[in-house]
């Protein structure tokens, strides 16, 4: 480990290892090492910041062929006291240099108890990622069949590695919480797609079963803008007042490598035009489902059919304006950059907002 | 700190929290490829808008109105991140204005070069990088006060020499305090002062804080009106009596033809006195409503108890002149005087000053006027900073009240001092000094603190200059009349 990160080298945990039960204040010692790898080959680069600072995503979404039959379930509120945990993980792209990309990653976890919110916020984490360090991550992986058509020396293409550096962590922290977490309800930002380059088929299984064991129900969310049904779209097909839920059946399991784990749902929680598709693990009997989404809509604020725990857990983990500049300056100092003023800062703190003293 | 942007005389620099600057601070801006640097001085500092502060302020706050902020939680954050974030979010915008530029370490007035933002470094500069300190040897040091920790500003008093000054700030700020800072400067380097002391407040500049006798004791000469200020009708110059008359008590012009003409008549009998004037203006040959005007304004004088017949009771003030030709003051005390006598008073010294100006019996005068709108009409203003600077008056007001004084007075002004404004309306007609740009008189001026003053003009070489005015071993009396007394005093008196 390099010296000028005054990190412990403590941590107990390798990553991925669901099986140990494993505490989340002790981040895998190969997240950080990879971080601290891949900060080292920054130095005396030169930084060249994106124009768009601001490109984070944290889902994970994909077009979807359209769906035959649906079924409606109509939903009461159950105030039967439940934990609520949600994950949410972001990612942005700070800026490129000659060999790769810089990124920054960050994981928030939100927890509802009856009487209060906690958070825990993990991160953020900065990576140089170059072609080196794309090797690794695809190692970490234990996956080598897809995305291997990067040339030796190109540039890591920016999207996939950003998502998969998201996706690492995210899944590593699911996998936590899925451990340690007993009798709840876990919310998740995105889907139970399984088989993409990001998510094998069998970690997702090893995480819905973890999360079965341990008697908790696995919600994932996210917003559903192309999935439609005969040319409608889904949002519009629920005349029912809310809240219920759209069940969408025969949904085809498999497409190309991809796998659906989840039976997927269309959520309306609250009146208004929002409504979002609900993946839950397709191994439990749909009234588990119905269940376990009551007691959330018993136990959590629902705004604009979104629970609120989830929302904060996002909130929690996308980055500001400032933290990209931040983190920018983070890199810049522990990477010991020699150009630093190449990463304009004036631009980035002032931008077109810059106003004149009289203004 | 690092350079920004520059529009006209206005430059911007970015400071990190770990950079201590204040406003008024002087800023270097060396390039040192080209030997050159822009001397900048910091009027104003605001937050650097960053985008997206406003989301991660709303994030952080601890209010209790939305939920994000009723959360606890941890963070972990093994790249100290956080503290980065900070120090961004902490960054300051400092507007400064170019004040000269430098080439190969001289300073040089105009022609900014515009320095590299790439590589240019940006420090501190200290005033005395600025401003030569005069010494007892080759100049005449005047102390103001501090500048920085330490640091004292000394300028030189001659900067006050052939020039017009104005003091002003709010009530109570220090604006008498620095009047009497400059006075006594003047005095220790041998200068003649004299002051038209409004209230009193002057008095006792020759005794110390224990009431007791000073260095200057024996300099300081108290005029009081009626007590030891009492003047005959000789002493009088026709040209002063009748600018009293016409212009005070208002004589109209038939009635001051006919003054004249007493006058000349009693000037003749060798009968210039009060008592004679009453009997000529009684027997004059002459139409009723002017034999009324004229008396009505023989009773004003007669009244103001300023006039004597007895020359042994008369005041000289030729002699009093002469007493502080070699550095001292006069001190007109003006408290618990009319406005009518106020101007009569005044006209009669400033007449006598100019006098003694044209017969070279004086060289010079420094005249410090507070509030001078009280007792001195609106046509003498032009006469005081023209005409009578020609014949050496050297005039600083002090004033409160910002537009009582004429704006073409500010045009000609050579040193300003400015204590706390609050209401940014009053520094309008400061703004229009030819010495000072708005921005940094608005600015810098409205979060003075007590006893700091912004120095501009001739005195810091037209560096605008803050500096807490030091505190002087005198007699203030300058203190605000009070019905409540401090509550310590009390109780003790009590007891006692
Ligand atoms: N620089 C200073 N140091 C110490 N005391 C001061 C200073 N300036 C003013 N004071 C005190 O503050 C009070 C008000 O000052 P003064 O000069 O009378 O104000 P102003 O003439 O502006 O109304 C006085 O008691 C004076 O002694
Ligand atoms: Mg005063």
């Amino acid at each position: 480990m390099n010296a000028q990160f005054p990190i412990a080298t403590t941590l107990k945990y390798n990553f991925p290892s669901p099986k140990e039960t494993l505490q989340l204040h002790q981040l895998p010692k190969h997240f950080i090492e990879l971080s601290l790898q891949s900060l080292k080959q920054t130095k005396h680069q030169q930084i060249l910041p994106t124009k768009k600072t601001t490109t984070q995503f944290s889902t994970h979404q994909r077009p979807q062929p359209p769906i035959p039959t649906t079924e409606l379930l109509t939903l009461t509120p159950n105030p039967t006291t439940t934990n609520i945990v949600a994950i949410d993980v972001s990612s942005v792209k700070l800026g490129e240099t000659k060999t790769g990309i810089l990124l920054g990653v960050r994981g928030a976890v939100v927890w509802k108890n009856p009487d209060h919110y906690r958070y825990l916020r993990l991160g953020p984490f900065p990576f140089h990622i170059t072609r080196h360090i794309e090797n690794r991550i695809r190692r970490l992986y234990h996956q080598n069949h897809a995305a291997s058509y990067l040339q030796e020396n190109s540039i890591p293409q920016a999207y996939f590695i950003q998502s998969r550096l998201t996706t690492l962590l995210e899944r590593w922290i699911q996998s936590s919480i899925a451990h340690t977490t007993h009798n709840s309800i876990i919310l998740w930002d995105g889907s139970l797609t399984a088989g993409t380059t990001e998510t094998s088929v069998s970690t997702m299984q090893e995480l819905l079963a973890t999360a079965r064991s341990n008697r908790n129900i696995i919600l994932a969310f996210s917003k559903m803008t192309r999935l439609s049904l005969q040319g409608f779209r889904l949002t519009d097909l629920i005349k029912h007042t809310p809240p219920c839920l759209l069940r969408i059946k025969e949904y085809t399991d498999c497409i190309g490598p991809l796998r659906l784990m989840g039976n997927v749902y269309v959520a309306k929680f609250t009146k208004g035009s929002f409504a979002f598709r609900m993946d839950a693990d397709k191994q439990l009997p749909s009234v588990r489902v119905v269940d376990a989404v009551q007691n959330l809509l018993g136990n959590d604020l629902i705004l604009q059919s979104y629970p609120e725990t989830l929302r904060l857990a996002h909130i929690f983990s996308t980055f500001t304006a400032i933290e990209v500049l931040g983190l920018q300056r983070c890199i810049i100092q522990k990477s010991n950059l020699k150009v630093v003023t190449k990463l304009n800062m004036h631009r980035l703190l002032f931008g077109r907002f810059g106003k004149g003293p009289e203004g | 700190m690092r350079l920004y942007k520059k529009e006209g005389a206005t430059v911007q620099i970015i400071s990190f929290p770990n950079e201590k600057v204040r406003k008024g601070d002087y800023l270097a801006i060396e390039d040192s490829k080209r030997e050159e640097s822009l001397i900048v001085q910091v009027i104003d500092m605001e937050y650097a808008n960053i985008p997206g502060i406003l989301e991660e302020l709303l994030r952080n706050c601890n209010g209790d109105s939305s939920i994000e902020a009723s959360i606890e939680g941890e963070d972990v954050d093994p790249f100290e991140v956080a503290a980065h974030v900070r120090y961004i979010q902490d960054a300051r915008l400092l507007i400064c204005k170019i004040r000269a530029s430098t080439h190969k370490g001289k300073l040089i007035p105009t022609g900014f070069a515009l320095p590299a933002r790439s590589y240019a470094r940006i420090r501190n500069i200290s005033v005395s990088e600025l401003l030569p300190c005069p010494s007892d040897k080759n100049g005449y040091p005047m102390r103001l006060g501090e500048i920085a920790e330490k640091k004292h500003l000394d300028v030189d008093v001659r900067a006050l020499d052939g020039a017009l000054n104005i003091i002003t700030g709010k009530k109570g700020t220090g604006k008498s305090h620095i009047a009497k800072l400059l006075t006594l400067s003047l005095i220790s380097h041998g200068a003649p002062v004299v002051i038209l002391d409004l209230n009193g407040e002057y008095v006792r500049l020759g005794q110390n804080t224990k009431g007791e006798p000073n260095e200057f004791y024996s300099k300081i000469h108290v005029l009081t009106p009626k007590q030891n200020f009492k003047i005959t009708l000789e002493q009088m110059r026709i040209r002063v009596l009748l600018n009293i008359l016409v212009n005070v008590l208002h004589l109209p012009g038939t009635s001051a033809r006919e003054f004249r003409r007493i006058w000349h008549f009693l000037e003749q009998k060798d009968a210039l006195t009060i008592e004679e004037l009453g009997e000529a203006i009684k027997n004059w040959r002459c139409n009723q409503h002017v034999r009324d005007a004229l008396f009505s304004r023989y009773y004003t004088l007669l009244n103001s108890g300023l006039f004597t017949d007895n020359p042994a009771q008369a005041t000289s003030l030729e002699d009093s002149l002469d007493r502080v030709r070699s550095g001292g003051a006069i001190v007109l005390n003006l408290q618990n005087e009319s406005t009518t006598n106020r101007h009569i008073l005044v006209e009669y010294v400033l007449g006598k000053l100019v006098e003694l100006l044209t017969t070279w019996r004086l060289r010079a005068i420094f005249l410090f006027a507070e509030e001078a709108h009280l007792y001195l009409r609106e046509t003498y203003w032009d006469d005081i900073v023209t005409r009578m600077r020609h014949f050496g008056v050297f005039t600083t007001f002090i004033t409160n009240q910002p537009d009582t004084i004429r704006e073409n007075i500010y045009r000609q002004v050579d040193n300003l001092f400015v204590l706390n404004f609050t209401n940014e309306h009053d520094l309008d007609p400061i703004s229009r000094a030819a010495r000072v740009d708005a921005c940094t008189v608005k600015s810098i001026v409205r979060d003075l603190l007590p006893h700091h003053c912004l120095v501009l003009g001739k005195v810091v070489n037209d560096f605008p200059i803050i500096v807490k005015i030091r505190n002087l071993n005198v007699q203030m009396m300058g203190q605000t009349r009070l019905f409540f007394l401090n509550k310590d005093l009390q109780v003790n008196s009590i007891k006692r």
